[in-house]
């Protein structure tokens, strides 16, 4: 397999700074070969000075952490600063790095971690700004159900829909929000929760509880 | 087969949903659901609101937030690299110098070995100290006056405080003859010199006689 030649980490840096950084360069013959590396093998690479392995990682997990991060925070602009953070972070402590967890397991702890210590520290609620939503969305069968089901509030929209969703989860504490979206948002298990939150998988279980009976009175009106 | 309780079947409703419960205990909650009107709804609810949390998993990060991640990452992590200090970013390089597998071993070693120093260190002073300060208390007691004031023990009175008190100071004008910069000092503004050894005013003079005497302790000397 041809690879590409590992690069001095310290010199790329000092090429960097102070100089405006261009777009990312055009993809060689020498990354689309690290694209296809497993994690593994780009955590190894990096470690011995290979930033170009790291930038396969981020490329490869940027989406999936804020997704996570998203729907904590609702917001744009702290969730890129938070993605951003933890890559510099992992990127920091890669060399520490022993390979007992997956390495997104690793990065997706750290993303929460932050998460969880920025809302706490973070005193008045920032104004929320929506993403996007895929178009997907509207063959989504659950949404057709939904819009279908007599309720007083059929007539919804999505944008709104998607607003009050956003609103809800904010009223939700760090603890509770955390497990909301690995659980019901993302699909994890009690037990990659408990592991990821270091808690018991009871107490997994209880903060769901609690949270979703916070979350039905809040969104009463699309149950 | 025993009937389960409503705080229990509420507990298993996300088993029960994602398959994970076995068999005879699934039938049980079933049975239970089937039986009990107000767990039913209860977990009809819980099942409709985790389809309306799920519908986030459409909302997507903007077009900017892709194209633009990777250069981003790579600006703040060379300013970060910057605030970085010098030794951390040493320790970083010579660290990719090495082999990912000896990374840590290195890490341990040098933990190790500076440990090591810093014991050897503490015991080597401890031996040293006291034979540096009998042999400078020999060389000069006819000429340092403070080693006057360590001899000075057996014109006190019987009371044991006292010579405490002149023992510690001893030991601190040794020390400071020791450093070669021997002056006067305060030293917790005591006139330490017993009325006995008064008797000629002027050879030797201590130099702690100049010293304003400020504690109660030693008010029945002569000051």
């Amino acid at each position: 397999m041809k690879l590409k030649e590992t690069t001095n980490l310290d010199g790329r840096m000092a090429e960097r700074t102070g100089t405006p950084v261009p777009a990312t360069p055009p993809v060689t013959e020498g990354e689309i070969d690290l694209q296809h590396e497993e994690d593994e093998a780009l955590v190894r690479r990096t470690q011995k000075g290979d930033q170009s392995a790291f930038d396969v990682l981020v490329g490869r997990y940027k989406d999936r952490l804020y997704a996570t991060v998203y729907h904590m925070t609702s917001n744009h602009e702290d969730t890129n600063d938070l993605v951003q953070d933890t890559f510099i972070k992992a990127y920091k402590s890669l060399r520490g790095f022993r390979g007992q967890s997956s390495f997104y397991t690793w990065v997706y702890r750290i993303a929460v971690n932050r998460t969880i210590n920025f809302i706490k520290r973070r005193k008045t609620r920032n104004q929320y700004s929506l993403d996007d939503l895929d178009n997907a969305i509207q063959t989504d069968p659950d949404l057709v159900e939904l819009m279908s089901h007599v309720t007083p509030r059929r007539e919804v929209g999505l944008t709104e829909l998607q607003q009050k969703l956003n609103e809800a989860m904010q009223q939700l504490s760090e603890a509770h929000r955390t497990v909301v979206t690995m659980h019901d948002i993302q699909g994890m298990t009690h037990v990659d929760i408990a592991r990821v939150m270091k808690c018991s998988e009871g107490t997994v279980r209880s903060r769901l509880f609690y949270a979703r009976q916070q979350l039905q009175g809040l969104l009463s009106d699309y149950l | 087969m025993n009937a389960m309780n409503c705080e229990k079947v509420q507990t298993l409703f996300d088993d029960l949903s994602e398959n994970r419960l076995d068999p005879e205990t699934a039938a049980r909650v079933r049975q239970h659901l089937a039986d009990c009107t107000d767990c039913r709804v209860l977990e009809q609810r819980a099942a409709r609101l985790q389809r309306l949390l799920a519908l986030k998993r459409y909302e997507r990060p903007s077009p900017e937030y892709r194209d633009g991640f990777l250069s981003e990452f790579h600006q703040r992590l060379a300013a970060e690299t910057q605030r970085t200090p010098w030794w951390e970013r040493a320790v970083g390089r010579i660290d990719s110098l090495l082999v990912a597998g000896t990374v840590q071993v290195w890490r341990y070693g040098l933990a190790s070995a500076m440990g090591v120093a810093v014991v050897v260190g503490v015991m080597w002073m401890s031996v040293r100290q006291p034979d540096i300060a009998d042999n400078i208390t020999g060389q000069t007691a006819s000429t340092n006056p403070s080693v006057v004031l360590a001899n000075s023990q057996t014109v006190f009175p019987p009371s044991g405080s006292p010579d405490v008190v002149t023992t510690s100071l001893a030991a601190t004008a040794t020390l400071q003859a020791e450093s070669g910069d021997y002056q006067a000092t305060p030293t917790g503004g005591m006139d330490l010199v017993p009325a006995a050894t008064r008797a000629d005013d002027t050879v030797p003079r201590y130099v702690l006689d100049r010293i304003t005497p400020a504690s109660y302790e030693v008010s029945s000397y002569h000051f």
